[in-house]
Formats: structure tokens, sequence, C-alpha cells
């Protein structure tokens, strides 16, 4: 089978100090059914292999040199298109509501920020958005959230060092894995 | 990405592993095994075992199935494994102390008791193998402490392969040619594979990443860490596979293991890097009591890997090396287990009791489960011992070394009594530990919240 992949290079804008990440997302959704994409990068995108991820894609990279990467990401048996998976974190952000609570909870030792959070959510109302910003991936917060009910979504920033995740208060179904 | 929760018998892992370590470090105060008996006395044996399986394999089994699925964000492929994969070991153990004793002819010689070890470990390993490597396959990214833990992995199936072949021979099941030629020639690759490949790979994965998370420092993916991971492996690969080779061909294995040995001197100095660029990045000024004495054991490492270097260019390794092997056992991986232990049995206890109830009432801080200052002087106490027994190993005067091993002891039980404390909420504050909906946790297993 030819593979068809549509052609992204995002160094001219990391070059010039920008942030690629959405316009990766939008040729991510503009993808035709079984397209994959081939990203040009000047680093190796290990954030966006998550992402793309848990939207379906395998991704293979490739070290060109001069610190240049070319990753493929190929959509993976049971996603034909990014469009058809609708129940990952982060898929769908656009149909939640704007956040009302910010939490900036990097500096702090662990398990500090799952208790801010928690605690946050015991004040916050059905349907309210909380968003949280950490290190590490909370992986330990997250069945305690699906048990209280609550939706989540998560993913690094573009900087690869930045972990967002936002909890959607008492909406947890279909939203969780 | 899936969240993880606690594995249920991480802690009986944990318990039946310091019960071992108490009973090796009796053995050695009361002068059984090395270095009262000969470095390949049946009595050493017993003891180098009860350490290797049973302190040390089972403390990193347990730690294993907790802390892999934290570190590929997947759960643990089988929830249901662990507890019968661990009554496999303990059973496995049991036969392989009892055929030490045949060989010692302490016992009655005629029950098979090593090829039934060489079945009940070798199955045992397969399903530790077989849980974690399921796991780790079905993760979408493989970080750089998990790649660690994958050749750590494959260390464990050559130990208990060579473990096996030895056991087969000594149990007289099989007398093929190969076979006892290994069993002649092989032992030093069965350590390399088991304290290098197995214990100290596994520990230097789970390290980079436990001390970043508690530091605050910044995860490393640095090219010094892929090419500490690269030398490291492909080390343990010249010395196991070539040394095998090496052994079943007749030539001389000390060439490959030179080899190998410069490889791994490379890869540990990478390491060693990495660890002083996490503590000088480290977010976090003051740093608790896991994160401070991991830096003796880390020492100890390094100094285990000069002593080796200085041993092996005056030619008097062969005859220290029982002083080299102790102070890796002891002062590295086992400074390192407990100092970890210490942590991580108050953070699953505090997440298992406190978590179903985190922002609905006040709960107490991880630290609260905790007093440092106390444990402080036993980790001191026992950092002491171990160093002192080392120099005493390579001047060579045993009954000191007794003594010595009787402190290492009475250090090793303090900080079983703190862990103990922790786990029962000892030291936390009776209002916070009465209020309603809190659980009282269990001493050996986790009441864990798997749906």
């Amino acid at each position: 089978m030819k593979e068809v992949f549509a052609n992204l290079d995002v160094r001219p804008i990391l070059r010039s100090g920008g942030e690629p990440f959405e316009k990766i997302m939008e040729t991510v959704a503009r993808l035709a059914p079984g397209q994959g994409l081939r990203l040009l990068a000047t680093f190796k995108p290990v954030p966006l292999f998550s992402v793309l991820g848990s939207k379906g894609f395998s991704h293979e990279a490739r070290e060109l040199g001069d610190g240049d990467w070319e990753v493929l990401f190929r959509p993976t048996n049971g996603a034909s298109s990014a469009r058809s998976v609708s129940a990952a974190p982060a898929a769908d952000v656009s149909d939640w509501p704007a956040p009302v609570q910010q939490l900036d909870n990097r500096e702090l030792d662990p398990p500090e920020p799952m208790v801010r959070i928690l605690a946050a959510t015991e004040t916050m109302k059905q349907g309210e958005v909380l968003s949280a910003l950490l290190c590490r991936e909370p992986i330990f917060l997250i069945p305690e959230l699906a048990k209280r009910g609550h939706g989540w979504r998560g993913g690094f920033e573009p900087d690869g060092k930045t972990y967002r995740i936002l909890v959607r208060i008492g909406t947890a179904e279909g939203a969780t894995v | 990405m899936i969240g993880v929760s606690l594995s249920r018998w991480t802690m009986s892992y944990f318990a039946a592993a310091l019960l071992a370590l108490v009973a090796a470090e009796v053995m050695m105060a009361i002068g059984y095994g090395f270095p009262s008996a000969a470095l390949r006395a049946p009595e050493t044996l017993i003891l180098v075992h009860m350490v290797a399986i049973g302190w040390l394999s089972l403390l990193m089994c347990g730690a294993l199935f907790q802390f892999v699925p934290v570190l590929v964000a997947r759960p643990l492929h089988s929830n249901t494994l662990p507890l019968p994969t661990l009554l496999l070991l303990l059973a496995g153990f049991a036969a392989l102390i009892l055929g030490f004793l045949q060989l010692a002819g302490d016992v009655d010689p005629s029950p098979p008791c090593f090829v039934l070890a060489g079945a009940l470990l070798g199955l045992g390993f397969a399903l530790v193998l077989w849980n974690l490597a399921r796991t780790l396959w079905a993760a979408s990214t493989r970080p750089l402490p998990a790649r660690f833990v994958v050749v750590g992995l494959i260390g464990v199936a050559a130990t208990a392969a060579l473990g096996i072949i030895f056991a087969l021979v000594f149990g007289g099941a099989t007398s093929y040619g190969p076979f006892v030629l290994l069993m002649e020639k092989g032992l030093p690759l069965h350590v390399i594979a088991g304290l290098g490949g197995w214990l100290t790979f596994t520990a230097i994965g789970v390290s980079y990443r436990l001390l970043a998370m508690f530091m605050l420092a910044p995860e490393l993916d640095r090219t010094s860490t892929k090419a500490a991971l690269r030398l490291g492996a492909a080390a343990l690969g010249v010395a196991v596979l070539g040394g095998t080779a090496a052994v079943l061909l007749g030539v001389d294995v000390e060439f490959v293991l030179l080899a190998a040995g410069i490889l791994g001197l490379a890869s540990l100095a990478l390491y060693g890097a990495d660890v002083l660029h996490l503590y000088r990045t480290r977010k976090r000024r003051n740093i608790e009591l896991n994160s401070r004495m991991a830096i003796p054991a880390l020492a100890s490492l390094a100094a285990s890997v000069v002593l080796t270097v200085v041993l092996l260019a005056f030619g008097r390794l062969p005859e220290h090396v029982g002083a080299v092997v102790f102070l890796m056992a002891f002062g590295w991986l086992s400074g390192l287990g407990l100092a970890q232990l210490y942590k991580i049995v108050a953070f699953l206890t505090w997440l298992e009791c406190y978590g179903p109830v985190l922002g609905k009432m006040q709960t107490p801080r991880v630290q609260d489960l905790v007093v440092e200052a106390r444990a402080l002087k036993w980790f001191r106490l026992y950092f002491l011992a171990v160093w002192s027994g080392t120099i005493l190993l390579v001047v060579g005067y045993a009954p000191a070394f007794q003594a010595l091993a009787a402190l290492m002891l009475v250090a090793t039980g303090g900080i079983v009594t703190e862990l103990v404390r922790t786990r029962r909420l000892a030291d936390v504050k009776a209002v916070a530990q009465l209020q309603a909906g809190i659980r009282k946790p269990r001493l050996l297993f986790s009441l864990s919240h798997q749906t």
C-alpha cells in the first residue's frame, strides 16, 4: 500500500522562536482518512508522540543531522483519521468552557500538586473547568479524578517540560480512559 | 496516558525482602559464610543468595511492579500475578537454600532440591519478566529510565538462565558438556549479569527518575544519559554473551571481561556525571532524607569502582573480590534500596490512606508520616558500618568484621522499625488518624483502589 503523508516543516517557526503546536494540530485536523503527517523539527518532538498517540497515530522518528528530526506519524488501525477519535483526552478542547481557576503547580514537590488540584475541585461547581500546570504527568491524580467523576484532559505543552491538565467537574463519561 | 493505581502486593515483597536482609546480617554477625568460610563454600553461597535473591531481587521486583507503570504511564499488565509470583520465588528460594545445605552435607541429599529450585525460581522470574515486559511493551513511549529497566530485565533473564544451568549441574540432573563447562568457569558471568545487569542497571534507571522527581530536577534526556545506557548495555552484552561464548570455546574469559569492564566504567562515569547534574540543577534546596541518603549509596558505587580498578592494577582483585562485592551489595544497592524504601513506603501508605479523602478534609502531608531526624541516625550508623566493614575485609580481619555486621544489623533494625511505624501511621497526629473515612493500612499489603 502506498503511504500518503502531508508535509509540515516547523523548523522556520521554531528558529524564529515561535510555537508550532497550533499549526501542527491544524494540519492534523485537515488530514484525509488514512493520511499520515511528515513533520520536520529542530528537536525530537517527544511530547507530540503522546499527544498524537492519543489521537491514533504511531510515530517513527529519524535524526537528520544538525539536530534536525523527521517524524512520520501514521494513522494506526482502528483510527482511519484523526477525526474518528473522540474519546481521547484533549481531542475536543473546544467544547469545554474556559477555565474558571488556574493553578501553577510546577514548583511544588510531589504530591503537593495533586493535593492542591483535588482541594480545588472540591470547591468548584458542576461543569466548571480547572486548568493546572505541572512539571510531570500526574499519573496518581488521574484515577482519583476518575473515581470522583471528573473529566480530564492533559498533555505536555510544546516546550516538553510543562504538563497542562484540564479538569471538568462531574463530567466523567467519555472523557476518561 | 492512563492513571496508575497502587500495586497491592508491593508491601509483601518489601516485607519478605527486609526479612532476608536481616537474616543475611545475622549470618554475617555470627560468622556464617564469607569471610569466615571460603568464597565458594556452600555457606557463602547461602549468604550471597540470601542477599541477591531474598533481599535485593524481591525488593526490586516489588518496587518495579509499582514503579514500571509510573515510568511508562500504563497500568501493570496483570495485578493478579504478583502474588503467585512472590510465592513461587519464595518457594524456589527456600529450595535453593536447601540445595546448598545438601551441598554442605547438612541435610539429607536425596530430594532433588536444586532441580526444584531451578524450576520454581525459573518460573517465578519468568512471571516477573512477563508481567513487566507486557507493561513496557504496551506503552506508547518509553522514557530513558524505562529503557534502563528493559536492559535490567534482560539481565535478570541471563542471571536466572545461568543460575538454572548451575542448579541442574549441582543437582546432578544433567552432565551435558557445555553446561558443566559453564558451571566450572561461568560463575563471574552469573555474578556480573546479576549484580551489574539486573540489580545495578535497574537501580540506575529507577534512580534517574526518583532523584529528578523528589528533588524537582529536570528529567534527563541528555546525550550522556543515552550514552550511559548504550555503553552499559554493550558492557553487559560483551560480558555475558561474549563471556559465555569464550567459556564454551575454551578461550580465556579474562580479556572479554576486561573489555566489558572498560565499557562499564565509561557507562558508570557518565551516570556519575548525570547524577551530579541532577543534584546541581535541582529546584529544591532542602532535599528529603531519601535523596540525601542516596548520596552515600552513590558514593559507595563510585568507591567500589575505584577499588576494583586499584585492585586490578595491583593484580590483587581475585583475593579481594569479596570486599568489592560486599561494598556493591551493601553500600550501593542496599543503601540505595533502604533510602528509597523510606520514601516509597511513606508515599504509598499516604496515598492508600488519604488519597480517597484528599481535598475533602484536612490531611497530613507525606512528610508527617515520618520522623527524619530519628531515621537519619540509623542510616548514618548503617553506612558507617558498611564502609568500615569493607576496609576490614580488604585488610582481612574477620572477627572485627562480625562486630560491624552486628552494627549493620542494629542499624537495619532501626530503619525497619521506622518503616513499620510509617505503615502503622504511628507518627501521625491522632486527630488526622482517626477522622472518618480513613482506612488504616495493613502492614503487608495495600487495600488498593483498583477498579
